[in-house]
């Protein structure tokens, strides 16, 4: 019973930040494009700082940054990367970015 | 209390799928709107490592050449078939003074993943998910130490069968889920031998302090059906090129329980240096109490109490050509043993399909 009813209380807490977080997020997001369409120099610097940033958090954990190679042989390596290594589909999409550019 | 009244008759379980679909419809909304992704398409690629490696263990000397290939193969958006094999031939000394060669091979996995958004069906033989060592830290152009630690072997380390798995952000990007569920059936082929069993993972990573903890859950579902708990750590700090991992590993049945800490450090700040890798690592493993003598011989290194510390370097040529070289003390009752280790990792990597230069 204490278990169930801890279940419930997770859930309604996840609906709840959901909720909350979703907004700010729409609102960043809607920021984020204007920005883009405004200063897409710094727009390209922003998203490869990230994939950067993103690289080194998920793929150096493991091993030494490789070469960069041909867009479609990393976007062959990237997906085998994202099943071995568990990445998130936004890791993927920053990391092939940087990768490939 | 009254208000949960409703639900009593609905099993757990339930309110833990409820759990992750509302994670998951978060997460999608998240990713609205982003303008991230270029048109890339995947070719196959050949890639792997070759190692020649000498190792002396008490005295003993043992040569061994390996390669490991790895075929990736992408089919459309969503589809990925891998297959990695590993053929190593090893050379002892014999009574005579000669050298001769045993030639091993086996195949490491041979999958098929169909990759959505949050999740990852896998079908085929893979490596079971259990812990961190056995999925990333295996292959020898990754792994710091050549010796593999002792407690690895105490989970069945491949499966048969299906598998989910997937990561996800959680509540904010700042939180990462990691997870994987699999079912295996049993397979007596000599290639292929493989436990009936079930388990499976679920880590949390902190992008940000590059920290993640974890754990472990594996049953077999055969002979005396032991289970198997583990948990997991690894930390890269931001403020220096340091790594920290560790395992621990329990098993309910003969095989018994081990720990094992690891750092490397890359003198990345000194001159002349910034190549070189420092690495060390302490491991203990404790034998299961009251083991027959002749389980305890079946068992090898699972079968005797031992502890064992490691030091070692690595130095990158490039990124994908190393040396290594380490010695580890090992204690075991009656059989305090040295172990050196040198020898060369190279990985490489070949598409197989022209690449066309361009996107």
């Amino acid at each position: 019973m204490k278990l169930k009813s801890l279940c419930a209380a997770l859930v309604m807490m996840a609906v709840l930040l959901a909720m909350a977080s979703a907004k700010t997020r729409d609102t960043k997001d809607e920021a984020a494009k204007s920005a883009a369409a405004s200063h897409p120099a710094q727009h390209d610097q922003d998203m490869r700082f990230e994939g950067e940033k993103r690289f080194h958090s998920n793929c150096s954990r493991c091993h030494a940054a490789p070469p960069k190679f041909p867009a479609r042989m990393m976007g062959t390596i990237v997906r085998h990367m994202r099943v071995r290594a568990m990445l998130t589909d936004d890791d993927v999409r920053y990391i092939l970015r940087y990768m490939t550019q | 209390m009254k208000k949960f009244v409703l639900h009593a008759g609905k099993p757990t379980s339930v309110y833990l799928l409820a759990l992750f679909l509302i994670l998951c419809g978060k997460v999608q909304a998240q990713d609205s709107g982003n303008d991230i992704d270029i048109a890339v398409k995947p070719v196959p690629v050949l890639t792997g490592s070759t190692a020649y490696f000498t190792r002396v263990t008490g005295g003993q000397i043992q040569d061994a050449p390996t390669v490991s290939p790895l075929l990736l193969l992408p089919v459309g958006d969503h589809l990925l078939i891998e297959s990695k094999a590993g053929f190593s031939d090893t050379f002892t000394k014999n009574a005579q003074g000669d050298y001769a060669g045993t030639v091993s091979y086996g195949l490491t996995y041979a999958q098929a993943d169909y990759i959505t958004k949050y999740a990852t069906f896998t079908a085929g033989r893979f490596i079971t998910p259990f812990n961190m060592y056995g999925e990333r830290l295996a292959p020898n152009w990754i792994r710091d130490l050549q010796t593999t630690p002792t407690s690895v072997g105490i989970s069945s380390g491949a499966a048969l069968g299906g598998m989910i798995r997937g990561g996800l952000p959680l509540v904010t990007d700042k939180l990462h889920l990691n997870y994987a569920t699999y079912f295996s059936t049993a397979n007596t082929n000599h290639i292929l031998a493989t436990d009936r069993s079930t388990g499976g993972r679920i880590g949390f990573f902190l992008p940000g302090p590059r920290l993640e903890i974890g754990a472990s859950f594996q049953q077999v579902l055969q002979q005396d059906r032991p289970h198997a708990v583990g948990t997991h750590f690894e930390w890269q700090p931001n403020a220096i090129p340091l790594t920290l991992r560790s395992e621990y590993t329990r098993s309910s049945g003969t095989r018994g329980s081990g720990y094992w800490i690891e750092a490397a450090y890359r003198l990345s700040q000194i001159p002349h240096m910034s190549a070189t890798e420092l690495v060390g690592r302490g491991q203990q493993f404790f034998a299961a109490a009251n083991l027959a003598p002749a389980v305890a011989k079946k068992l090898g290194p699972l079968g005797i109490d031992s502890k064992e510390g490691d030091w070692g370097m690595n130095y990158y040529f490039r990124s994908d050509v190393r040396a290594s070289a380490s010695y580890g003390r090992q204690f075991a009752l009656g059989r305090n043993t040295n172990l050196w280790t040198i020898g060369m990792t190279y990985r490489f990597v070949m598409p197989m399909w022209p690449t066309g230069g361009g996107l």
